[in-house]
């Protein structure tokens, strides 16, 4: 087997490692969202309830999460696919990461904008919306671009729940062609292929987000 | 000082009102962090069409009074009573109020990821509803008060200090406030550009703008204030026309103060 031809049947899998990303993007993006902010604002229980949340998702193993949600669930009668479970756990993980960023983001920005609007009559809630998270956001752009490369990353895992991604596309294929090192190390390097274009979007991102300010090095 | 009897209110008959009616109304005003007691026993009535200048040493709480006026800072104690509403912890409305109440910060406080006039026209249309155009028409007739008009376009890093101080003054003035407060509006500014800002905020208060001002620009108290408040520790310590303050003030605490900024 060519090193073209072992690319070509990872990337058979692309489909699915592509599913699990969109789909745990969408878990990951609202959570971050509205952890951070949740975070961010509540305080005494109410706050407590948020960070354990968080810690949930963001500290366990996201291989023990995928154990448990996809092996031990159905002893309690909730069945889910591989893909609902593989997107969700993933994406909450992704999420909970996400959610410090947005928190991080909404407190390092200056209290004066806060003031700003709310001395112009907007309530906090518009300020939020309206000034503090479209700075936020354009601030935790770049760690957000490096958390979806790690959502991507992260997706080898759904291999374990069976589910025929580029990595166990690789597996197969080792074991058919008994020739582990040029079918992994084609893994790699098809990895490496779909992460790296994204690093160069978040760059491109970032820099026309910083143009649109007229300003090249505030954030 | 403009004739206004509409914004005399019931319910004030305790406030010696001013003739034309009285813009803000603070009374036994107290405040706290933690222990420390940054406003001591407040009193102070401003009428409408009346600039005042509010002047002290740093720590005096002079900032932190005219923030209780819009509530960005809370009182514990006394009534503050703006255009006739008092305000309480708890008041409802309080975006309402402020709408009526412009404010201009020492450090601008220009939204970075919008351009001068979105900055201009943010709460217009968020918070007042106004249609976008009717917005930007607003806001282009407040950036050619402020004389700025051509820098519509820009984004605030692109300009200079007192480009976007004017522009600051310009976004307060679009939500058409009856009451402008200044908290250092010059403090943060290259000399050079003082000047610029100081002209911006005399026209207004030719005007008939209300005004309370905390600024160290003596000559602007001296050619503009009806008249000048001295704050040290807290409290008002003295006040009179720019003409009696400078020239007899009567507690030592204002001579030492100004003795110290003039000399």
């Amino acid at each position: 087997m060519t090193f073209l031809q072992i690319l070509l049947g990872i990337y058979e899998g692309f489909g699915i490692t592509a599913i699990v990303t969109v789909l745990g993007l969408l878990y990951a993006i609202p959570f971050a969202l509205l952890a951070g902010i949740l975070q961010h604002f509540s305080t005494g229980a109410a706050r407590w309830v948020v960070t354990a949340t968080i810690e949930f998702w963001r500290s366990s193993p996201v291989i023990v999460l995928l154990y448990a949600f996809y092996y031990s669930l159905p002893a309690f009668g909730i069945n889910l696919s591989a893909i609902s479970v593989g997107a969700m756990v993933l994406g909450l993980n992704i999420g909970g990461y996400g959610s410090q960023s947005v928190r991080a983001a909404l407190q390092t920005l200056n209290r004066g904008q806060r003031e700003a609007g709310l001395a112009l009559g907007l309530s906090r809630i518009e300020v939020l919306r309206f000034v503090e998270l479209p700075q936020a956001i354009a601030a935790m752009t770049p760690t957000f671009i490096n958390q979806a490369i790690q959502l991507i990353k992260g997706t080898s895992l759904v291999s374990l729940l069976t589910l025929t991604d580029m990595t166990f596309r690789a597996k197969e294929i080792a074991q058919l062609s008994y020739n582990p090192v040029g079918v992994y190390s084609g893994l790699l390097v098809a990895y490496l292929i779909i992460c790296y274009p994204v690093t160069i979007f978040g760059r491109r991102l970032e820099r026309s987000a910083a143009k649109g300010r007229g300003a090249s090095h505030e954030f | 000082m403009t004739s206004n009897p509409t914004d005399e209110q019931a319910g004030m008959g305790s406030i010696q009102t001013v003739r034309g009616g009285t813009a803000v109304s603070i009374e036994n005003v107290s405040k706290w962090y933690g222990n420390f007691q940054v406003l001591r026993d407040v009193n102070l009535h401003v009428a409408t069409g009346e600039r005042i200048v509010v002047c002290g040493p740093s720590g005096s709480g002079k900032s932190t009074l005219i923030r209780c006026v819009n509530q960005l800072e809370k009182h514990q104690r006394g009534r503050i009573v703006v255009n006739g509403t008092e305000l309480r912890p708890g008041t409802k409305g309080l975006p309402a109020i402020r709408r009526e109440v412009g404010m201009v910060f020492q450090q601008f406080n220009l939204f970075p990821h919008l351009n001068v006039i979105d900055n201009c026209t943010l709460a217009l249309v968020r918070a007042r509803k106004l249609a976008r155009n009717a917005a930007e028409a607003v806001a282009m007739e407040n950036l050619t008060r402020v004389r700025i008009p051509e820098q519509a376009k820009k984004f605030p890093a692109q300009l200079s200090g007192g480009q976007q101080q004017r522009v600051a003054i310009a976004r307060a003035l679009c939500m058409k406030p009856k009451i402008m407060l200044f908290d250092e509006p010059t403090s943060a500014l290259d000399p050079e550009m003082i000047k610029e800002v100081l002209d911006v905020m005399t026209r207004l208060a030719d005007e008939g703008m209300t005004m309370i001002c905390v600024t160290h620009e003596m000559g602007f108290a001296r050619e503009v204030a009806d008249r000048v408040i001295f704050m040290d520790g807290g409290e008002i310590v003295e006040q009179a026309n720019p003409a009696e303050f400078f020239s007899n003030p009567v507690q030592v605490r204002t001579r030492q103060f100004l003795s110290q900024l003039l000399h």
